[in-house]
This record gives structure tokens, C-alpha cells and sequence, in this order.
């Protein structure tokens, strides 16, 4: 290859980095071969990070033809023609400015914006060949103290010091360490579940990249515990309520699904403090998230269910203080929660409101439902009282779908589930709270059961959506109704009754055993259970044209699509 | 005090200065040779000063007259807390007395500067009508003088002259209602959802009070009818502040202290209820402890009482009314259901009420000049929109 020289001083950060890591991204195979990437065939099957990249294949660094494209300032400088190929060699630190076809000379001086590499910080002797000379910084900024612990622990273990932090990778770190603002997620992301990135938005990770599994483990994922150990109670009222006996359910199946669900609970708790202890600023940012915030209630929730599940062969009563324990989270979520909503400002309920706020109300009567089982006489009227009053205001707002409301779905998602929750286990709460099934506990059940019927009714509006993992939180609504069925055959005891009983409680059912399918489809088949975890990592700010001009060049996105998002931007 | 003259003289012939908060006080700059005309005026900047009693002065006569009534119920031998009664019966009747006093006698002389400022400004008056603030607090004098009759040691709820004298604080309130009630939904300016805000509140607590007032006196049907009045628009409005309209931001920081009225409204309605019902049962209660939950709630925010906490003004009384009430309820929460916890829980929170009457009633001796009011914050209404109010 001809090159000509040309010094033109590069900017530091490219001094000190290697950017071939992404295949297709900042490295061009030449097709004959010459010169392959020998750290694609490394990268490419990384699986989780950590694992230590085989050293044979990093010692073999050898000229690496690296491609940087650099756009002119100006958008008229759009034309593909004019823009530069600047290789980099990759021999040593020196730059070494090498120009192929410069058809241009004119446009040597224009000031370049060289696309900005990833980042992968070398230690100073490349020679070195533990895991830990080429870590991945791309993911400090995540993790608990932005990396700094580990890197205090290579350094413990005796490496050569690193080098203080690039302005780049500096900045990258302030991004992240401050969560963004409320606004700033309605604005990014967009779906039932704010969880697809807009087309003009930029990710501060990459993409197209697997990402650490830690990162890649939503609050979500606590959904499955709720929809396992709903279904555990299920089984136990099928099992124990005397206006059922005529099925002649047997014990076990509440037995397993307990067992099941304790274990769930149990590995998913442990994975999520995991991500806690490893990925702190990960989980901060998920809790500002305007959706995901809610499911910080569902592992209490999850936890009280497994409580009002326990098979009486296990134990029979409970102690109090066991709901002590449990409705403390609750309670400082909730003051947080509510209080926002109450003193307005950015989360004021008008904008964030959205059908997972339910999550936040039910937690209340679950408490309640548990204490009144549990023989407590004040506690659950205190938290009914909380969870009614911030039900009706809930239930106001998210029916009058007000036009400031960004966040609803306009079109049917599973999430709309979330509506029948709150009545059915509220009606619960009460009845076992006054001690029988009475008109106040009624009128709750006869709501969730015309919201139910009317969410049934449009099933078929429910296909063709993409399956994710927060559809099981979206399933112990139906348990919860079909529960509240059962309860009610129990007052009210006739064949219309019973039949529904029997139907609502078949329908619940099929329907975990469906999405437990699924999920094992997507876990074990298609292995993609966990994908990109997109909505932790938009940025603070608004992404800059130039940056969004490369985030499109780089994704194959359509470019009509991209004009629409655009306007679409613009409007907003 | 010659110094607030030369001060208000200044500021009192020209063009009110637009500002709707209190003035920062600059005692030691005044020029001295404004001294002629300083006690030419002084008259009329004395009166100046009277008339721009606002209703907001009247948070001072909620408070005193709601302390009042605590004192008594805390007092009443059906009171159940073992500890608390035996203290309070240790404090002479006779200061139980003089507080009442205290009360009525601040509650007529805010009467009266008001009807001063009827007469003498009816301009400002007719504008605080118009305002999304000022208009809730015209209830607030009916409100103490209803308290205030419910605290009366002289006489009982079945005397003929009790009667009367509820008669004529409730038609205030009731007519009132018409007005603002019927504003909320058909009225274009001032549409429920343009003119939210906390102080809404106290118009609900208008109604509960008459109600509770009502039900003591044996008139059960009065009473349902002014609670079934106050809990609807109760619900409406609590639904409309959670929502938070962009319109409904306009409170001003000073006025954050108000923020507490969102938890006596549900406690009055707690202490309406019992008494129509004659027992506390499980309405009641849950209303406690929504209002209870909203303490904490508001509690565990100072961020958002910072700014209003940095000067002493008439709004922080604002914070000792709903701390009554709420210690009130505690009150009857203990009568009914016994044991260890209600009882702390009254304990605490009369306590809690007392102290900050009892510092805000020092604070206010201590710094009357910041709570004077140095202008009439709805006089700059009256020059923006010319005649036309």
C-alpha cells in the first residue's frame, strides 16, 4: 500500500489506544486475508466479561491496519468522497499520520473529528500478557465506584500502575455517575416498557456488543418470582377452600411450585445483590428509570406472596414479625415514591404515570391481605388506607390517559394486565380484614372482573409484541383474580361461581405454563433471555448531531427511518 | 416602630411595589428627611398597616383556637391515657381558660382589621376573592370561631344559644361553597384544575368541621350533609393535587409550609366521621392513618421546606393547625382502640403540636416586625388588571 506522509498531529487519545476490538467498526479486513484481525476471533466469542482472553493470540500484535473515518465540521461535508481514510499504524506509540489516496490535499488542514475509538486502555508494556493488562474498560463506569475498586485490587497484586484516566474515558465517567434526569428517559426511550431506544439516541455502550451479564440483569427479572409464587397461592386456596373440594386438589402441586418458587427467589436475589455490589451505578440508574422503579417492589412482594403460599405442611402460622421485616422496604419505597408524586417537580404523577405504577399500590394490600391472615389488627388497616387512597388517584390518572402522559402505550401490551391487580387483591385484603366477604369487598372484585374481561375480550390485539422478561410480573394479575374468584365462590357458593372459579384458575395456568416455555425457549435456545439491557445506558445529555451521525453510520439503520426520527426529535 | 413608620411612608403614596412577597425590611436605611411628612402620615401608615391584614392572618386564629380544643379534649375525663391525663390535669383550669381567651381575642381582633380592610380597601378584597390562594382562606375565620365554640368551657352542645351560634359560622361556609365549589367546575379562569392547590384544602376542612361541630350537637342529618359535601370535593381535589398539573405550580416557596394542610383534611374528616358514627371504626381509622402515612411523607422532605425556613413570616403558623388536628384524632384513635402504641402515638403527637404553637407563638413575640405585613400582596393585582376586577 502506498502511503504518503503527512503529519498532521492526531489527537492524544489516539495515541494511546488500540480501537480494533469491534469488528466492522473501526477495522477494515482487506478480503485478502493479509491482514486479519487477531483479536476479532477473541473478541467475537467473549461470552461474559472477565474471562481471561487467550494470551497466545494478543502476543501476536502485529501491524494492524486500523481505519478512523473523520467527518468534516460542516454537515455539508456530507459527501462519502470527501471524507479522509486515515491509517493508523499500530506499530508503536509514535503517530504516524499515513495517508493512502489523498485526492483532496486541500482538505488536509480542515480540522478533523476523528470517530471517537473505544476506548481500550493498554498498560504500559504491551508484552504483558495477563488478562488484566487488556481488562475492558468500557464498563467501569458501571460498576460500583466507576471500576476504581478493581483497579486499586490489580494494583494491590502488584501490575504496573495504570495510567490516570483519559479525558475521554473521564467524561465518559461523569456521564454515568450522575443518573439522567426523569425527562431524559421519556425522551430516549420509547415502548410500553421505555426500554427500546429511539433511533436518534445513542448508547453509552456499545451495542452490538454482549454485555456483562451482571449489567444484563433487569430488576425484571423479579417478575418471575411473583408470577411463580402467585400461582403456588393458587394452588393452596384450590387446595384448602372447602367450596373447591369437589376438584379433589392434592397438596403437592403447592408443595413443588413453593419449593420452586423459594428457589427462584433465592437465585434471583442473589444475582441482583451480585449486580448491587459489582454495579452499583447500573442499579441507580435503573431506579430512576420511570418504569423500572416500580419493580424495586416486587422482590418484598414476591416474599410476601411466598409467605401467604407456605404449605401447611411446612407451617401453619406465621410470626408477626415476619411482616414487620417485610413491609419496612415497602414503606420507605413507598414514602419516596408517593412524595414525589405529591411535591411535583420533574416525577410529578401527571408525566411518569404509568400502568406499572400498580406494582407501588399493590404492595399495600398484599401487606394488608398477609397481616390480617397473620392475626394483625392495625398495621393492614394503615396500609390498605395508604394503598386505597393512592389507588383511586392512580386509577383517575391512568384512565383519563391525559395528554402530558408520555409513557402510556398506545397500542395493547401485556402490561395493562397490571390493572386487574391492585382490585383483586385489595378486595381480598378487605375481606379478610372485616372477616367475611362483604359488599365492600364486592365492589373491588366485581372492578377487577370487568377489567379482566375486558382486557380478555381484546387478546388477540396482544399478539405479534416481543416477548420480554417483565411479562411474568404481567401474569399474577390473573392468578390474583382467579384467587379472588375462589374466595368469593366460598361466600357466594352456586354453579356460576364455581365454573368460573374452575375457568379463571384453568386460564391462569395455561397461561404460566406457556411463558414458562417461553422462557426456557429464549434462555436455552435462542439464548437471548438477557438481552442488552439498552435503557441503563442512555446518555445525560442529548447526543450531539456529529455523534449521532456516526451512531447511525455504524448501525445499518434506515435512513428514511432516521429522518423520521429526526423530525420526530425536533417536534419534541 | 418610627422607623417602620418612615418606611411605610415612603412606599405608601407611591405605586405599590409589584411584589407579591413580603418586602425584605431595611430598618436602618430610611432617610431622615422624610421625618415632617413621617408624622403628618403616621395616621394613615398605621392605618396602611391595618389594612393589609390579609386573610392569610388568619392561619394565627386557626392555630390558637385548634390548641385550644386540644387542651380540652386532652382534658375530658374519657380520655384514656393514663399519663397524659393525670399531666394535663395538673395544669389549672385557668390556663386552660386563658388560652381559650388568648384565642378569641386574637380571632376578633383579626375579625375586626379584616373589616377594616373591608371597608378601606375593598379593591384588595375583591382581589383576594379572585385569588387562587386568598379565596380558601376566607373560610378560615368560620373555621376558628366553629373550633372555638367546640372549646368553650361556658357552655354545653345542647344549649340553645350553642346552636345558634353554629347556625351563624355555618351559613358563611356553605355560601361560600356555592361560590368556590361552583367556580371548580364552571367557571373558565378558574377551572378546578388551573386553581388547585394545597390551600384548596381548607375549604374541605370547612365543611368537616361544621360537620363534626354538627353531629356533637345531635343534629345528625346537618352534620352528614356537610361531611357528604366536604369528602366529595375532598376526593376531587386530593385526586387533582397527586396529578400536579403544570397549571397548579403556582404556589410561591414562601408559602410551602402549606403543604401540611394535606394532612389535616383527612384528619378532620377522621374526627367528622367519628362523631356522626359515634365510634372510631375502620373509616376512621384509615383516614388517621392516611393522614398519618402523609406526615411521615411530608416529614421525611425538609428539601422542600428549605426555602420558606429562611425567613420568619405568617405562613410558618401554617405548620401548627394541621399538627393539632392530627393530634386531635390521635386522641380519639387512643380512646378507642387501647394499648401501648395509640397512646404513645397521642403522646407524641400532642407534644409535638404544643411545642411548635408554643414556638411560633415566641417567635412571633420576638419578631413581630417580620410577621407585620409591610405590603399588600393583592394590591399589585389591583394595579395590573386596572378596574377591570
Amino acid at each position: 500500500m502506498e502511503q504518503t506522509e503527512l503529519q498532521v498531529e492526531i489527537p492524544s487519545v489516539l495515541k494511546q489506544t488500540s480501537c480494533q476490538n469491534i469488528k466492522g467498526f473501526d477495522c477494515v479486513d482487506y478480503g485478502n486475508g493479509n491482514n486479519p484481525n487477531p483479536l476479532e476471533n477473541a473478541i467475537s466469542d467473549k461470552e461474559s466479561y472477565g474471562e481471561s482472553i487467550a494470551g497466545s493470540k494478543i502476543t501476536k500484535l502485529e501491524l494492524q491496519e486500523v481505519v478512523i473515518i473523520s467527518l468534516p465540521a460542516s454537515p455539508s461535508g456530507l459527501h462519502i468522497g470527501q471524507t479522509k481514510l486515515v491509517l493508523h499504524s499500530e506499530k508503536c506509540e509514535n503517530t504516524d499520520q499515513n495517508d493512502t489516496k489523498n485526492p483532496y490535499p486541500q482538505l488536509a488542514k480542515q480540522k478533523k473529528f476523528h470517530s471517537q475509538p473505544i476506548l481500550v486502555r493498554e498498560n504500559g508494556d504491551r508484552k504483558v500478557v495477563h488478562s488484566e493488562a487488556i481488562r475492558d474498560h468500557r464498563f467501569d463506569p458501571f460498576k460500583t465506584w466507576s471500576g476504581r475498586l478493581e483497579r486499586q485490587i490489580s494494583n494491590l497484586r502488584g501490575k504496573a500502575t495504570q495510567e490516570p484516566d483519559i479525558e475521554a474515558g473521564a467524561s465518559e465517567r461523569d456521564e454515568i455517575e450522575e443518573a439522567p434526569g426523569v425527562d431524559r428517559y421519556f425522551d430516549a426511550l420509547e415502548g410500553p416498557e421505555l426500554d427500546t431506544l429511539r433511533a436518534t439516541e445513542v448508547s453509552v455502550l456499545p451495542e452490538d456488543e454482549k454485555w456483562p451479564f451482571l449489567l444484563r440483569f433487569p430488576v425484571n427479572a423479579f417478575g418471575i418470582c411473583l408470577g411463580v409464587s402467585s400461582q403456588a397461592i393458587l394452588w393452596k386456596t384450590l387446595n384448602t377452600s372447602p367450596a373447591m373440594s369437589f376438584l379433589h386438589i392434592s397438596p403437592m402441586p403447592n408443595l413443588i411450585l413453593w419449593w420452586a418458587a423459594l428457589a427462584l427467589i433465592l437465585f434471583v436475589s442473589f444475582v441482583y445483590l451480585l449486580k448491587i455490589v459489582f454495579y452499583f451505578e447500573a442499579v441507580k440508574r435503573e431506579y430512576h428509570h420511570p418504569v423500572r422503579v416500580n419493580f424495586f417492589f416486587a422482590p418484598w412482594i414476591a416474599c410476601m406472596f411466598m409467605a401467604l403460599a407456605v404449605p401447611p405442611s411446612i407451617a401453619v402460622n406465621l410470626r408477626p414479625f415476619i411482616w414487620y421485616i417485610l413491609m419496612t422496604p415497602i414503606f420507605i419505597l413507598e414514602l419516596k415514591i408517593y412524595g414525589q408524586w405529591m411535591s411535583g417537580g420533574q416525577r410529578r404523577l401527571s408525566k411518569v404515570a404509568n400502568p406499572s405504577n400498580h406494582l407501588s399500590i399493590v404492595g399495600n394490600f398484599v401487606g394488608a391481605l398477609l397481616g390480617a391472615n397473620m392475626g394483625l389488627k392495625e398495621g393492614p388497616i394503615f396500609f390498605f388506607a395508604v394503598g386505597l387512597a393512592h389507588y383511586i388517584v392512580l386509577f383517575v390518572t391512568l384512565y383519563q390517559r391525559l395528554p402530558t402522559n408520555a409513557a402510556l402505550p398506545k397500542e395493547l401490551h401485556p402490561v395493562f394486565f397490571l390493572f386487574v391487580a391492585a382490585p383483586s387483591v385489595a378486595c381480598m385484603a378487605w375481606a379478610k380484614i372485616q372477616g367475611d366477604f362483604d359488599y365492600a369487598a364486592r365492589i373491588p372484585y366485581f372492578i377487577a372482573l370487568f377489567l379482566y374481561m375486558s382486557l380478555a375480550v381484546r387478546v388477540n390485539f396482544f399478539t405479534g409484541i416481543r416477548f420480554s422478561l417483565a411479562w411474568w410480573a404481567y401474569t399474577f394479575p390473573m392468578t390474583g383474580a382467579s384467587i379472588a374468584t375462589i374466595k368469593y365462590t366460598m361466600a357466594v357458593t352456586n354453579v356460576v361461581t364455581r365454573s368460573l372459579s374452575v375457568c379463571l384458575s384453568a386460564i391462569s395456568t395455561f397461561t404460566v405454563s406457556t411463558l414458562l416455555v417461553y422462557t426456557i425457549v429464549h434462555a436455552f435456545v435462542l439464548r437471548d433471555l438477557f438481552p442488552n439491557d439498552i435503557s441503563i445506558a442512555i446518555t445525560r445529555k442529548k447526543p450531539k448531531f456529529s455523534k449521532m451521525l456516526s451512531h447511525f453510520r455504524s448501525s445499518s439503520a434506515d435512513s428514511k427511518d432516521f429522518d423520521s426520527s429526526i423530525s420526530k426529535n425536533s417536534e419534541i | 416602630m418610627a422607623q417602620n413608620q418612615r418606611r411605610f411612608n415612603v412606599t405608601n403614596h407611591q405605586i405599590p411595589i409589584p411584589t407579591l412577597h413580603q418586602s425584605t425590611t431595611n430598618t436602618t436605611g430610611t432617610d431622615t428627611g422624610t421625618s415632617t411628612r413621617a408624622s403628618k402620615t403616621a395616621s394613615s401608615s398605621d392605618l396602611s398597616i391595618l389594612t393589609r391584614f390579609h386573610a392569610g392572618y388568619f392561619r394565627i386564629s386557626l392555630a390558637l383556637c385548634s390548641q385550644a380544643l386540644l387542651w380540652k379534649t386532652l382534658a375530658e375525663p374519657t380520655t384514656d391515657a393514663r399519663a397524659l391525663s393525670s399531666i394535663v390535669r395538673t395544669i389549672p383550669s385557668f390556663a386552660f381558660i386563658l388560652l381559650w381567651s388568648i384565642a378569641l381575642l386574637t380571632l376578633l381582633l383579626l375579625c375586626l382589621l379584616y373589616l377594616v380592610r373591608c371597608f378601606l380597601r375593598f379593591r384588595s378584597v375583591r382581589a383576594e376573592l379572585a385569588h387562587h390562594v386568598g379565596m380558601n382562606y376566607l373560610f378560615a375565620p368560620w373555621i376558628s370561631f366553629l373550633m372555638l365554640l367546640q372549646a368553650t368551657p361556658f357552655l354545653q352542645p345542647d344549649n340553645r344559644l350553642y346552636r345558634i351560634l353554629w347556625c351563624a359560622f355555618s351559613v358563611p361556609i356553605v355560601v361560600l361553597d356555592v361560590k368556590i365549589y361552583g367556580q371548580w367546575f364552571t367557571q373558565g379562569k378558574r377551572f378546578l384544575s388551573m386553581v388547585a392547590n394545597p390551600t384548596s384544602q381548607i375549604t374541605v376542612i370547612g365543611n368537616l368541621v361544621g360537620a363534626h361541630v354538627a353531629a356533637q350537637m345531635g343534629w345528625k342529618e346537618s352534620a352528614v350533609c356537610m361531611f357528604s359535601l366536604g369528602i366529595t370535593h375532598y376526593l376531587v381535589l386530593f385526586v387533582t393535587l397527586y396529578q400536579r398539573f403544570l397549571g397548579s405550580d403556582s404556589l410561591p416557596a414562601m408559602l410551602r409550609p402549606v403543604f401540611f394542610l394535606f394532612i389535616a383534611a383527612p384528619s378532620t374528616a377522621s374526627l367528622a366521621w367519628d362523631s356522626i358514627s359515634s365510634s372510631f371504626d375502620t373509616g376512621c381509622k384509615m383516614l388517621f392513618f392516611l393522614s398519618l402515612f402523609l406526615f411521615a411523607s411530608l416529614v421525611s422532605r425538609p428539601a422542600l421546606f428549605k426555602r420558606s425556613m429562611r425567613r420568619f413570616s405568617v405562613a410558618w403558623w401554617a405548620y401548627s393547625f394541621p399538627l393539632t388536628i392530627l393530634a386531635l384524632a390521635a386522641t380519639e384513635y387512643a380512646q378507642d382502640v387501647k394499648g401501648v402504641i395509640p397512646n404513645v402515638l397521642m403522646l407524641v403527637l400532642s407534644v409535638l403540636s404544643v411545642v411548635v404553637t408554643l414556638a411560633l407563638m415566641v417567635f412571633t413575640a420576638l419578631k413581630t416586625n417580620d410577621i407585620l405585613p409591610h405590603d399588600d400582596p393583592f394590591v399589585c393585582y389591583n394595579i395590573a388588571r386596572g378596574t377591570s376586577t
